[in-house]
């Protein structure tokens, strides 16, 4: 019954499978790592941004309860993990970016022992083992020591081991770290499912930042101990002043004109033009949650159209994560 | 449906019963150094002589006290003459540790697998916990349950045994002194174990520690004329702390008490390395 009984009582209260981290200060020894942060995640994928050094792992051992808590706090999924860490963990799976495999054992001997480990009976343990090894790929692999493993079969591995025991939140500390393009996309793809079609949380640290797009909702950017933001990941797509591309050919006086008095910016490049528009002085862009770009490429649809310039290409200029990042990291 | 269209889905318990963290961790680190066949073969050969001494019982049974003087105490089978086959067992305690011990946090630092023993729901203590019943288990391979074995036989085969001492108070001595003495020994040879990343070096810590301090001893001894140097003999010392245990006179030319405090003090300070040593976390400067 104690099987039954971890599962069930992963969250304090029943209800909260959130994380909320308090005012968190974090030092080892006396070299301070994280500073006053602060922040509240609710289940869905997330990553976790910032410069080698930033305290993207440590933030990830404070969440795990893997270090003593001296100042702030930091609830998972209801638990205090000053406290209750131990409780905690049952819901949670940790995937290390070194290391983080048993040698001399064999790879699902070492995903069912992982499962003991955190309080699974030893018959579910080992099914689960097969089954989520199969599900990572590692099928036909399973029976071989694990010491002799690829890099990307390891990688897979402790991604396994992060999962037998079907956690609420699984924390993945670079987990396309030494892996070719095609094991990388493999990866993402597991986490991707994982976070939208089985309903766990999930928290990415890379420096990747495409890794980030390609799966996550939400973003924490840290720099120096310090969290600069937590945004949604297309949080650029929301702001007011937007920059377009438009291309054609016609009347560029009258087309010009007519966007200056949009208010717009124009620069060019050879036949390209960049838009800058700002969207408040658009009407109907502005909506609930931000502002419409498509409210933005009519008006400019409307000045072509005014003044006959025929459009060959007209979007709004995509604000990369990487734009984004490298904004708040050297602000 | 088959395991491998299935996709990942949500665990359902089952209702089978969980173990403690550190059962777990003391099956898998038990069973696996069995599955070696070489670990195996010097497991067995650490019975060798329980054999001998069984041989020696027999043989003092039927040619009396002319045998007696040909063997000495090591076919007695009272308390004493089993605390002498413990001390015998020496070489096997000291080279199967070895081998099994010495790898078992060396290899969780080197390949950070604390830190995924960390990510579990266990302590510290269950880790330890684990690790030094592992130890425990091959150090009563080859002192604990040889003795019960020899107290089986001899009580079958001495036509005078007292089946209250053969069957009863010698095998509960040497059960106590397995575990006090088991726990001491497994905690010192973790923390040994707990100070490096490579096993082989461990091994060289942990052969200074039973054979260096043995030689330093008996040469300080002999050299210097100064008995207390024998207090510095590891192993010696926990046959010396048991000798009131098994009703023995002292195993060393130091007092028992002198040999319990050393043991105590060894111990304490193995506590303390494998608090500082066993974190989720390696902090580098």
């Amino acid at each position: 019954m104690e099987g039954l009984v971890i599962k069930v009582n992963r969250s304090e209260n029943g209800t909260d499978f959130g994380i909320t981290v308090s005012n968190l200060d974090f030092a080892y020894a006396k070299d301070p790592v994280l500073k006053g942060v602060d922040f509240h995640l609710d289940k869905g994928a997330v990553g976790l941004l910032g410069p080698n050094g930033s305290g993207k792992t440590t933030l990830l051992r404070c969440l795990l309860g893997q270090v003593p808590l001296k100042s702030g706090q930091v609830s998972v999924l209801g638990w205090d993990m000053a406290n209750r860490a131990r409780i905690a963990r049952t819901g949670l799976g940790w995937m290390p970016e070194t290391g983080g495999i048993i040698p001399d054992m064999s790879g699902v001997a070492v995903v069912a022992y992982m499962g003991e480990l955190s309080g699974m009976p030893a018959r579910d343990a080992m099914q689960r083992a097969h089954e989520v090894l199969h599900y990572v790929g590692l099928g036909d692999e399973r029976y071989r020591p694990c010491d002799k493993y690829s890099q990307g079969m390891k990688q897979r591995l402790k991604l396994a081991q992060a999962l037998v025991h079907d956690p609420e939140w699984v924390f993945l500390d670079e987990p396309t770290s030494g892996l070719d393009p095609r094991g990388r996309i493999s990866i993402l793809e597991l986490i991707k499912d994982l976070a939208k079609n089985k309903g766990l949380g999930v928290i990415l640290s890379t420096h990747l930042l495409a890794d980030v797009e390609s799966v996550c909702q939400e973003i924490l950017v840290l720099r120096d101990g310090v969290l600069m933001t937590q945004q949604h990941v297309d949080a650029g797509a929301r702001e007011p002043r937007q920059v377009f591309e438009v291309e054609g050919f016609g009347n560029d006086e009258a087309f010009l004109a007519g966007l200056n008095a949009l208010g717009a910016e124009v620069t060019r490049d050879k036949r390209l033009m960049l838009v800058t528009l700002d969207l408040t002085t658009v009407s109907g862009a502005a909506t609930d949650s931000g502002f419409d770009t498509g409210a933005g490429v009519k008006a400019i649809l409307g000045v072509a159209t005014n003044t006959d310039y025929a459009l060959r290409r007209l979007r709004r200029r995509p604000v990369t994560l990487a734009e984004e990042f490298y904004r708040m990291v050297e602000a | 449906m088959p395991v491998y269209d299935r996709g990942y889905t949500h665990w359902e318990p089952t209702g089978g019963r969980a173990y403690p963290a550190w059962w777990v961790i003391a099956k898998r680190g038990i069973a696996e150094p069995l599955k070696k066949r070489w670990l195996l073969v010097l497991t067995l050969a650490a019975w060798i002589p329980a054999i001998i001494k069984a041989v020696m019982i027999y043989f003092k049974l039927q040619a009396g006290d002319i045998a007696e003087l040909l063997v000495g105490n090591y076919a007695s089978i009272d308390a004493a003459g089993f605390l002498s086959f413990m001390e015998v067992q020496r070489f096997f305690v000291f080279v199967l540790l070895a081998i099994v011990g010495a790898g078992l946090i060396s290899t969780d630092r080197r390949d950070n697998g604390l830190s995924l023993y960390f990510s579990r729901p266990l302590g510290l203590a269950s880790y330890i916990g684990g690790k030094a019943a592992i130890i425990m288990f091959f150090y009563a391979m080859v002192t604990l349950f040889p003795v019960y074995g020899l107290c089986l036989y001899a009580y079958n085969i001495a036509p005078d045994a007292s089946g209250l001492e053969l069957l009863f108070l010698i095998p509960l001595r040497a059960t106590v002194y397995w575990l006090i003495s088991g726990a001491s020994i497994s905690l010192v040879l973790l923390a040994f174990s707990s100070l490096g990343k490579r096993s082989v070096f461990v091994m060289v810590w942990w052969t200074i520690m039973v054979m260096g301090t043995e030689t330093i001893g008996t040469i300080g001894k002999s050299l210097l004329q100064n008995d207390a140097f024998e207090a510095l003999n590891f192993l010696g010392n926990y046959h010396n702390a048991a000798a009131g245990l098994f009703s023995s006179g002292p195993r060393l030319d130091v007092s028992p008490w002198v040999s319990l405090v050393v043991l105590l003090a060894w111990t304490f300070a193995a506590v303390l390395v494998l608090r500082k040593q066993i974190r989720p976390v390696e902090v580098v400067s």
